[in-house]
């Protein structure tokens, strides 16, 4: 069977990612077309293939989840320009591609993340993510309302690894894995 | 496609003020987005803020907006309505001291767009909203939540520096010491401005943008086109940070392509951009990668208007670091006069 045929289809995952962004739903008029790919950087640079993707998804194959390829988009949104369909919006899907990745215990590589400890100090100590801005830092009582609203938020834990505990984010995220590895194979989940 | 209620309608101004559009900015006052990697470039701001004064319009500076947090976003490292409370925080900062807001660089174009954005989708604005309550229940204000009742009758209207300047280009043209004459340029959009349809109806979205191409026209200067034109900078939303070897391939292959047709120098309207076309050890890291060494000039919309104004080299070419990026167009520019 063509791997496009729509026996092979499951709406279920779809669902899931494009629950609460309506322009999504459109996905499934995808034409399978490739202008999307044909215009891609990160086509250009590594194995993500946006098309690839998009048929993963409407299969309901979650191994996409794992597969290091998602984090190479770079949102640049050409495909949604090029796109000769109305309404489909990969970037968005992409970030909710990762964002189950996140959840799944899959994530990014752990040494992707450090490089992102020193932006995201600086951006929660002095709302900005590089040293010495032009205009000077932020007041500190409004830095305040900068890491309130980041509260429970993954960049939190990162500052927090970065700041108090080097080593303790390796740990948080290898305890994550297991555990999740432990569930997904209990459950008889790929 | 629905238009977005926070971007300044630049058809509307033009209706309305066919002959000087900048009397539309006459009595209000402008705003100027502070984007963090201005930190690099200076004349950036410096170029637009002279302008502005120069023209006799009111120029204001927000002392509590933050990063727009977009590099955090499109890490999935906050959430949506994390983003869109960051967003809210810092349009209603500039609200209370700005009628309108310009914005230098293209992401943090897309950000304070993308912010509002989500706000359309219900369950975003919930949460967004219930952000914002408990920044204000938790520092004893009632700022943020009873003006994100009203948000979409906010009264400010962003614009991207490079929708400004050519708005008013004539204007700006009136005020310029020098011209482009016997320079080739390459321009680069950048893709936040290029593949961007948050603030454009269908039309504007989908056809060709020649506005870099224009002004350059009116400038007196001789337009090159290359291959790689409408290719990302290399960026790529941290890419460069994260996958350095993959990402500079893409950098590479725009610089190639404007080396191949010999441009003087990239135009672009972008500081994250410029950044990454322009730094020394990216030119560095490509020489040793692909034993090529590639000396096109780069620069920001903003540092070439400062530049054919007439203002002075410090000011314009003033860098944190010393490079020959923007002395070579600023020698050869000036001794066009």
């Amino acid at each position: 069977m063509h791997e496009s045929s729509d026996e092979n289809w499951n709406y279920n995952f779809l669902k899931r990612l494009v629950d609460d962004v309506d322009e999504n739903r459109n996905l499934l008029q995808c034409i399978d077309c490739g202008r999307c790919v044909g215009e891609c950087p990160a086509t250009k640079i590594s194995k993500f293939n946006i098309r690839k993707i998009i048929r993963q998804i409407l299969r309901g194959d979650k191994t996409v989840l794992k597969e290091s390829d998602i984090w190479y988009c770079f949102l640049c949104e050409r495909c949604k320009r090029v796109c000769p369909r109305t309404g489909i919006n990969i970037p968005i899907l992409i970030l909710n591609l990762r964002n189950e990745s996140f959840k799944k215990g899959y994530g990014p590589r752990y040494d992707d993340l450090t490089k992102y400890f020193e932006m995201a100090e600086r951006f929660l100590t002095s709302g900005f993510v590089v040293n010495n801005p032009l205009d000077g830092i932020l007041p500190e009582k409004r830095v305040k309302e900068l890491d309130r609203i980041c509260n429970f938020a993954r960049i939190k834990y990162i500052f927090d690894a970065k700041y108090h505990h080097p080593i303790k984010l390796r740990e948080i995220f290898e305890h994550k894995k297991k555990k999740n590895k432990e569930y997904r194979d209990k459950n008889g989940e790929k | 496609m629905e238009k977005n209620k926070l971007a300044l309608d630049i058809k509307k101004i033009e209706e309305n003020f066919p002959n000087n559009p900048l009397e539309f900015f006459k009595g209000k006052k402008l705003c100027l987005f502070k984007a963090c990697l201005e930190k690099y470039f200076p004349g950036v701001r410096f170029g637009i803020e002279n302008l502005l004064e120069a023209l006799g319009l009111e120029v204001v500076i927000c002392e509590n907006q933050s990063c727009c947090s977009g590099p955090f976003f499109q890490r999935n490292l906050i959430t949506r309505a994390q983003f869109s409370a960051i967003n809210e925080r810092n349009l209603n900062e500039i609200d209370e001291i700005a009628d309108i807001l310009l914005v230098s660089c293209n992401g943090c174009y897309n950000s304070l767009l993308r912010g509002r954005d989500f706000l359309k989708i219900p369950e975003v604005k919930d949460k967004t909203e219930e952000i914002l309550k408990d920044l204000d229940n938790h520092m004893e204000e009632n700022k943020y939540t009873e003006q994100f009742k009203n948000f979409d009758n906010i009264d400010l209207k962003i614009v991207h520096d490079l929708d400004f300047i050519y708005l008013i280009r004539n204007e700006v043209a009136k005020n310029l010491k020098f011209d482009l004459k016997g320079l080739d340029v390459a321009v680069h959009y950048g893709c936040h401005y290029l593949n961007l349809d948050r603030d454009k109806d269908m039309e504007t979205y989908l056809k060709n943008k020649t506005k870099l191409e224009e002004l350059v026209a009116l400038f007196n200067g001789k337009l090159v086109d290359y291959s790689e034109k409408e290719l990302c900078c290399g960026w790529g939303a941290s890419q460069l940070v994260i996958h350095p070897l993959e990402a500079l391939k893409i950098t590479y292959r725009k610089l190639k392509s404007a080396e191949n047709v010999k441009a003087s120098f990239i135009l672009m309207p972008c500081p994250t951009c410029l950044y990454t076309l322009s730094k020394p050890e990216f030119r560095m890291k490509i020489e040793e990668l692909f034993n090529d060494k590639l000396e096109v000039a780069t620069i920001h919309l903003n540092e070439l208007i400062a530049i054919l104004r007439g203002c002075e080299a410090e000011q314009c070419v003033s860098l944190r670091r010393q490079s020959t990026r923007i002395n070579l167009i600023y020698n050869i520019i000036t001794n066009n006069e």
